[in-house]
Formats: C-alpha cells, sequence, structure tokens
C-alpha cells in the first residue's frame, strides 16, 4: 500500500514535471534542453515498442528500427513526393510500419530466442542496403527532407510543428497515449494470455491459446509503435534517412529497455532518458560517450537484472518494511 | 455402447528407426477412468502427446467424440475439449496462482480484449475462485505459480487443466514426485473428477492405477500389450511377464519444475 503510494506521488511529480517542462526548462537551464527532452519522449516510444515484444511477450528484436524507418519514410515520402498533409501523412508512416511488421512477423513469430532475434536482425539489414539503393525513392545515403505541413489549421490561423511548444505537447501527449494504451493492454486478457506464452508456450497452446497469431498481433502492435515513434522523429527532425534503419539503433533501443527494466512500463523512458542525457551532457566533451553506455550496461546487468526500474523496486520494498 | 470418448485407430509414430507408438488401436468409453501403464519407453506419453497435437501422426486416426482430429494444432484441440498435464510440471511460473487459472478458463474466448481490465471480468474470476477452491490452492492465490512447491504446482496443472473445463483429461504421471499425504488427496480429488470428466491417467504407482482405475490398458514397445478391467490386467499372464514380473526400477525423479 504504502509502496504504491510513494510510487504514485512520484508518478504526479513527473507528470507535472512534463507538462511544466516548455517553462520550467528554459528559466532553470538552456531551451536546447527542451528539443531534448522531446527526444527523449520520442525514443522512449521507441524502447518502448522493444519493451513490449521483450517484456511481456518474451520475444528480443533487435529489427524494430525496421519499422521506425518506415515510420519515418512514410512521413517523408508522403509529404515530399506525394504533397500529403501533415495526418495523412502520419497515417501512411504507421499504415507502411504495421504492413512491414505484419510481413516480418509472418515469418519471424515462427522462431523464438536467438533464432528470432537473429530473424528480425536479417530483415531489417535487408531492407537498410533496399533502402540505401533505392535512392530515387528514399534519397539514398541523403535521406529525404521535407517542409512541415500544419498540423490544425483555423481559418487564417496554422499550428504547425515549427512551434517549439505545440511540437513539446503534441510529441508529449502522443506518447503519453501510447503509453497509457501500453498500461491497459498489459492488464487486459490479450496482455495476460502473452505473458502466459511468454512464461510456457507450450502450457498456452494446451490451454487453447493460438501461440502463433498472438504473437503476431504482439509483432504488429510493436511494430505500430515503433513506427509512430519513427513517423514523430521524422517530424521532430524534417527528414527521413535510412540511417535510423540501421540494426545499430535497434541495439540501442534494447539496452535502453533492458538498463531501464524489460517487462516494467516505464523501464523504457528511464533507460531512455538516462542514455540520452549522458550523450548530451558528455558528448561536448568526450567523445566515447558509448563506454559510459558500454559500461553502464553491463553493470546493470550483472547486478541488476531487473534494470532499474527492479532495483528501485527493491530499495522500495527494503524501506518501507523497515520497521 | 455408446460413442467412445477417445478411438485410435492403428496409430503410428516413428522417431528415426524407432517405432514409438506401434499401431495402437484403443476405444475408450464414457465416464470411466482409464489408466495406461507400461515400463519407460513404452510410449505412453507419446500416445498423448499424438492425441494433443504435439507430434504429428505417422498413420492411423484420432476421434475425439466421433470427430476426427488428425492433423489439428494443440490449442485447437484443447478447444474441442481436451486438457492435458505434462509429465515434467508445467505452469506458467512468474504468473501468480490466480493468474495461471484465470488465463486457463479465459482462454476459450476466442477475443481477447485488448484494452478492457482482465480483473473486472466478473464471470471468469467466479471460475476461478471455484477452480482454487476445487483444487485447495485459494490460501495461495496471489503467489507466484513458480514459488510453490512441488505437489501444489501438479495441483495447479490439474486446476489450469480443469479450468478449460474439458470433456477428456488427459493426465500423465499426476502423482510422480509426491508426498504420501499429497499423493492421497490428489488421488482422491482424481476419483471425485471422474464422476463429471473423462480421464486417462498415465501412472507408474501400481498401487494407485489398481486403486483407482475402471479400465487399464498396459503398452510395451509403442504396442498395447493388454486391456481391459484392473483383475483381468493382473491375471494377465503377458503383463506379469512384461512388466508385473519386473522389479520396481522406475526412476522417474524429475526434479520440481521451478
Amino acid at each position: 500500500m504504502m509502496r504504491a503510494k510513494i510510487e504514485r506521488v512520484l508518478l504526479s511529480a513527473f507528470g507535472a514535471f512534463l507538462l511544466a517542462v516548455p517553462w520550467l526548462v528554459p528559466a532553470i537551464a538552456d531551451r536546447f534542453w527542451v528539443s531534448v527532452i522531446t527526444e527523449i519522449l520520442i525514443w522512449s516510444l521507441f524502447a518502448a515498442s522493444v519493451n513490449l515484444l521483450f517484456g511481456y511477450v518474451g520475444l528480443l528484436s533487435f529489427g524494430q528500427a525496421l519499422f521506425f524507418g518506415c515510420g519515418m519514410y512514410g512521413v517523408a515520402i508522403g509529404i515530399a513526393k506525394l504533397g500529403l498533409g501533415f495526418w495523412p501523412a502520419l497515417g501512411l508512416g504507421v499504415a507502411c510500419s504495421a504492413a512491414m511488421a505484419l510481413v516480418a512477423g509472418v515469418f519471424a513469430v515462427r522462431l523464438t530466442w536467438h533464432y528470432f532475434a537473429i530473424i528480425t536482425l536479417v530483415f531489417s539489414l535487408i531492407f537498410y542496403f533496399l533502402a540505401l539503393t533505392l535512392k530515387q525513392l528514399t534519397g539514398g545515403d541523403d535521406g529525404t527532407s521535407f517542409t512541415l505541413p500544419a498540423t490544425f489549421r483555423l481559418g487564417a490561423m496554422e499550428l504547425s510543428l515549427a512551434d517549439k511548444t505545440f511540437q513539446y505537447f503534441f510529441m508529449l501527449a502522443t506518447v503519453a497515449s501510447c503509453f497509457l494504451v501500453m498500461h491497459r493492454l498489459t492488464a487486459s486478457p490479450l496482455g495476460r494470455a502473452l505473458a502466459a506464452i511468454r512464461e510456457n508456450d507450450t502450457r498456452a497452446a494446451l490451454i487453447g491459446l493460438n501461440v502463433y497469431m498472438l504473437r503476431l498481433a504482439a509483432f504488429v502492435i510493436s511494430g505500430v509503435l515503433a513506427g509512430l515513434a519513427g513517423a514523430l522523429f521524422a517530424f521532430f527532425g524534417r527528414y527521413a534517412s535510412a540511417t535510423y534503419m540501421f540494426y545499430h539503433v535497434s541495439g540501442e533501443a534494447v539496452v535502453w529497455t533492458i538498463v531501464g527494466g524489460a517487462g516494467t512500463l516505464l523501464g523504457p523512458l528511464i533507460g531512455t532518458s538516462l542514455f540520452i542525457v549522458v550523450r548530451e551532457v558528455v558528448s561536448t566533451r568526450w567523445e566515447h560517450h558509448g563506454l559510459i553506455v558500454g559500461v553502464v550496461a553491463i553493470l546493470i546487468v550483472i547486478f541488476a537484472p531487473r534494470g532499474i526500474v527492479g532495483l528501485w523496486r527493491d530499495m522500495l520494498e527494503r524501506l518501507v518494511r523497515r520497521p | 455402447m455408446s460413442e467412445p470418448v477417445l478411438r485410435i485407430e492403428g496409430l503410428t509414430k516413428r522417431f528415426g528407426g524407432l517405432v514409438a507408438v506401434d499401431h495402437v488401436s484403443l476405444a475408450l468409453a464414457p465416464r470411466r477412468l482409464h489408466a495406461i501403464i507400461g515400463p519407460n519407453g513404452a510410449g505412453k506419453t507419446t500416445l498423448f502427446n499424438l492425441v494433443c497435437g504435439f507430434l504429428s501422426v505417422d498413420a492411423g486416426r484420432v476421434f475425439f467424440a466421433g470427430r476426427d482430429i488428425g492433423g489439428l494444432e494443440p490449442h485447437q484441440i484443447s478447444r474441442l475439449g481436451i486438457a492435458r498435464t505434462l509429465q515434467i510440471k508445467s505452469v506458467f511460473n512468474r504468473l501468480s496462482v490466480e493468474e495461471n487459472i484465470w488465463i486457463a478458463a479465459h482462454a476459450r474466448n476466442r477475443f481477447l480484449h485488448p484494452l478492457r481490465s482482465a480483473a473486472k471480468d466478473r464471470a471468469t474470476r467466479e471460475r476461478v475462485e471455484r477452480v482454487l477452491e476445487e483444487v485447495g490452492l485459494s490460501a495461495l492465490a496471489q503467489h507466484a505459480a513458480g514459488t510453490l512447491s512441488y505437489g501444489d504446482i501438479a495441483l495447479l496443472e490439474i486446476g489450469i487443466a480443469l479450468a478449460q473445463e474439458p470433456q477428456l483429461l488427459l493426465l500423465d504421471e499426476p502423482i510422480c514426485g509426491m508426498s504420501p499425504a499429497e499423493t492421497g488427496r490428489t488421488v482422491a480429488k482424481i476419483r471425485q473428477l471422474a464422476a463429471r470428466v473423462d480421464i486417462v491417467i498415465i501412472e507408474h504407482d501400481m498401487e494407485v492405477v489398481f486403486e483407482i482405475a475402471d479400465d487399464i490398458t498396459v503398452m510395451a514397445q509403442g504396442a498395447v500389450l493388454a486391456s481391459g478391467a484392473p483383475d483381468v490386467i493382473a491375471r494377465d499372464e503377458r503383463v506379469r511377464e512384461a512388466y508385473l514380473g519386473q522389479p520396481d526400477d522406475e526412476d522417474f525423479t524429475q526434479p520440481a519444475h521451478a
């Protein structure tokens, strides 16, 4: 009870902080950090897509960047080549990633463990090189940039992501809704069925769960989340590039998730925040910030296999139990 | 005679050169508790694996309540009303006992709602409570399944099977590794269940088998050696030679699956 209360207070404080970011952060630090926090929100949604598969279904995907890239290109090509508006382009990005996740998933979810990890990796590599080659469509190495269309139009008034505060709240609202949906999902009948498959797929089949279809459904949902993150990131950077489809990007999200705490709702957010903040702080002075990432990841895996969230819960447990 | 609940015709399974199940034919009458016995390697568990769809059949057919279930996937067979427990106990370790039963009770629903709260599903919850009471695990409902004692895990596995409300229950060595007290409790439970569910049990404990079974089938080297009432089986010369005459050399000491 006590624990739940402490966590609720902390969550409320965190929520209040997120709502105050556009005013609070420039006041106490640099305006540049609003941008960093916006980026953290987007990448934590991407990490959450890894977490959905790994933490809740037990499938470790090293190919999430493929769906991220599909979301990005869907938006960029939609606007730059097809002349779509904001919302249709966003829809195209999400639809592309969903379709790609369905195609990849049909093959990938037949496998589990390292075989699954490898096939997702291979899939993403194939499409990474394909994206590099199809210069006409993707812009190859240079990527595709575009001009931001308006998000809302009210008469002569236009609201677009060019307004940094609006951009921040747009990303916050989208990412927060996704986390809310994931929260509902994990406590739903579907979420329990997925947890059952994670724990014991043999037993899950014996009680009548269609393991293959359920894994495929989870894979597509996860692909859509990754694709949505990619679409947001395209809007954030006003361009799409094959660089973000490289497996290195997938791997980072896996590390963020595991360090933050796989199988917990906010683990990916915490892991992502930690590493992006470290990167932003350290990279101006020292180019090898990747070393810090590596050391932290190794320490966490060895000493806190349930990640930072697991570590925190253990601490809280001890604190509350103390007479 | 009414339609057999399970009818097996010429069922054969080969693993390379080994014929694990060799032209087995059986017809199990409804409302009887059947036991399958036989030395290790006789093909008993393979037979279960063929019936529940884990293994593909090389030859022969399996009918459940008159319906050919050959070629169906395990989850499809499960939905028709066949539940089974495994020789090596198999539950959802990191889920609570209650969640274990819950998902088994709910799995029959084709549609798994992605957003509604599972905890608010009253119909399923009531069934879960009934099953928990029936297998005597109500007090442990909130414990993670992986932390239970071996005997309680075996009971939970039976509970998971019951939550599916099956017509046919396949029990693979349900009391293996249990303490005498747990064995007594479980045997009583199985006998009680037999009144409303058709049960096939694989068991090595002869005392238990002859105590609870209405019919016994003896398998050896993949084939059916004899089939009949317990007193007939006890008097059968071939069975004596192949099985009962041997010293008690069963080496099934599987570790608790934690």
